[in-house]
């Protein structure tokens, strides 16, 4: 087996290599997609300076509620998202068959053969709009609430690669699974207003079987000590529990679908 | 080529997409959970006021106003840039020019069948949904319900023409990537389908109300409501139609410049 700590940044240089011979698409790139969210975001605050409140929150928490979102989801579809979209293709065309053989975890080498760099429009944005919505917000920060905010995240990004990795896994049995992502891109839209706005039966799915809630409020709620709608003061150990959870469940997933591998020819 | 060949084109791009039935029901359950989004956004905030109305507008009228000038008139435009990009930077874009046709009417026919595909299959079935589970009002008075139709068909074209346009940009650029994403942010914003116009401050209301994106989403859905009187939705009409006017004259002018601009990679 190859050794990781050598291959793995090389994998990753490889391919920002291949990036970096378009810089100006990649520059565009970034832009565009920080213009895109700045644009919803916006959008998202005229109503709020409209109305004062959404669900019982202000702008400035919403504001947070928005970057985390969308921090947590770069950093987790960074490592998975465009890698398990391709899923399908390689299975089709066959050139799975190829990585499979390779002396390295497959699942290593399909994530950080194309580790997408293209999030850091994405992850500027959510930064720039998380120090200032910092700011504004009544929290008390200590060095535990800090930690425990940095474990919410990471928690928050494993839901989203583990996620996107069941997804793409899905595509070595089903063959076509990209389909799914626009599921999960529709749960997505949803997580990024509080929960609270939503029926109940809507709030207990994405609680439970699409557990996106907690990919940004149940975290952001928690923080912020707000309550939560059926968690009540589980919330923040829930919020920290869950992206080793639904990990966990990825990785059965996953090793079920290699070993039920069979290619697009059956 | 003769006009009557076009419609060829429709019925080809509507019968493909008969190939890929799962974008069919993740395409009505994308849209479906865009619009309970939508839904629980404005009933939330309606219920934080004490009025039945706010600006005129009640919560059944901001439910349609949201199906309207999402799913209905929003169409999915990204596919026609995907086009574009894709057969520019192929080089596909020189089999087209081979051929007797003009390749933007060929994308408007093609793109027409895509639509009509898309409000059959996900528009109609998502609308039908949401009147039947949540409730939709119907046009303000029969002129609006008419003129609603008028500015459908310029939305329609206006879409169309903007998407052209910045997809004939990838002949400069050699990709149509960021392109989709910078389309979209401008979109968002300015044509309203998101937030209607009279949410906006007055300055940004007037700016963003006299810019082609309005006609796209925000005119059409706001006198669909009754949000514009006759001699207002006239007025919309008529520069309406001078921005497509502009913009087609735009499009001509950008497709014979990238016809003489065009570089297939490698040969």
């Amino acid at each position: 087996m190859a050794r990781l700590h050598v291959v793995i940044p090389a994998l990753v240089h490889t391919f920002i290599r291949s990036k970096t011979e378009y810089p100006g698409a990649m520059v565009l790139g970034w832009l565009s997609q920080f213009a895109a969210y700045g644009s919803m975001y916006t959008a998202i605050s005229l109503i709020l300076a409209r109305f004062g409140s959404l669900g019982g929150w202000v702008w400035p928490e919403i504001a947070l509620l928005l970057s985390f979102h969308l921090l947590a989801y770069s950093l987790g579809a960074s490592l998975s998202f465009v890698q398990f979209r391709e899923m399908e293709e390689k299975v089709r065309m066959g050139t799975m068959d190829a990585i499979l053989v390779k002396p390295i975890s497959t699942w290593t080498y399909v994530v950080f053969s194309g580790l997408n760099i293209g999030y850091a429009g994405h992850i500027v944005l959510a930064l720039g709009l998380m120090g200032w919505s910092l700011t504004q917000v009544d929290v008390t920060w200590t060095i535990q609430s800090g930690l425990l905010f940095l474990g919410y995240l990471v928690s928050a990004a494993m839901i989203v690669a583990a996620t996107m990795t069941m997804i793409g896994a899905t595509a070595l049995v089903w063959v076509k699974s990209n389909h799914l992502y626009q599921i999960f891109f529709g749960f997505w839209e949803l997580a990024r207003y509080p929960l609270n706005i939503f029926p109940l039966p809507l709030q207990i799915l994405m609680l439970t079987f699409a557990p996106l809630a907690f990919m940004a409020y149940v975290p952001v709620a928690a923080t912020l000590g707000k309550p939560v709608p059926l968690l009540g003061d589980w919330a923040s150990a829930a919020a920290l529990l869950s992206g080793p959870l639904v990990t966990l469940i990825a990785m059965a997933h996953w090793r079920w679908c290699l070993r039920n591998y069979q290619g697009a020819g059956g | 080529m003769k006009l009557a060949a076009y419609p060829a084109f429709t019925a080809t791009a509507f019968q493909s997409r008969l190939a890929y039935r799962n974008q069919v029901w993740s395409g009505v359950f994308g849209e479906l959970v865009f619009m309970f989004a939508r839904i629980a956004i404005w009933t939330s905030v309606f219920s934080t006021v004490a009025s039945d109305s706010v600006d005129g507008v009640t919560l059944p009228q901001m439910i349609t106003y949201a199906l309207l000038a999402g799913p209905v008139l929003y169409w999915d435009y990204s596919r026609l840039l995907r086009d574009v990009g894709t057969a520019v930077k192929s080089g596909d874009i020189a089999v087209y020019l081979l051929k007797p046709l003009l390749y933007p009417a060929y994308m408007l026919a093609s793109h027409t069948g895509n639509f009509l595909f898309d409000l059959l299959t996900v528009t109609v079935p998502v609308a039908i949904i949401i009147g039947f589970t949540v409730g939709l009002v119907p046009p303000a008075s029969l002129f609006h319900g008419l003129a609603f139709l008028a500015f459908w068909a310029l939305s329609f074209g206006m879409l169309f023409l903007l998407t052209t346009i910045l997809g004939l940009a990838a002949f400069w650029l050699m990709t149509a990537d960021s392109l989709d994403w910078f389309f979209n942010s401008i979109m968002i914003l300015f044509a309203g389908g998101i937030v209607p116009l009279w949410f906006f401050p007055d300055w940004l209301a007037t700016i963003a109300g006299n810019l082609p994106f309005a006609w796209v989403s925000y005119y059409p859905a706001a006198i669909y409501i009754g949000q514009l009187d006759p001699s207002q939705a006239l007025t919309a009409f008529i520069i309406g139609i001078v921005w497509f006017a502009v913009l087609l004259a735009v499009l001509l002018w950008l497709w014979a410049k990238a016809r003489h601009r065009l570089i297939v990679q490698g040969g």
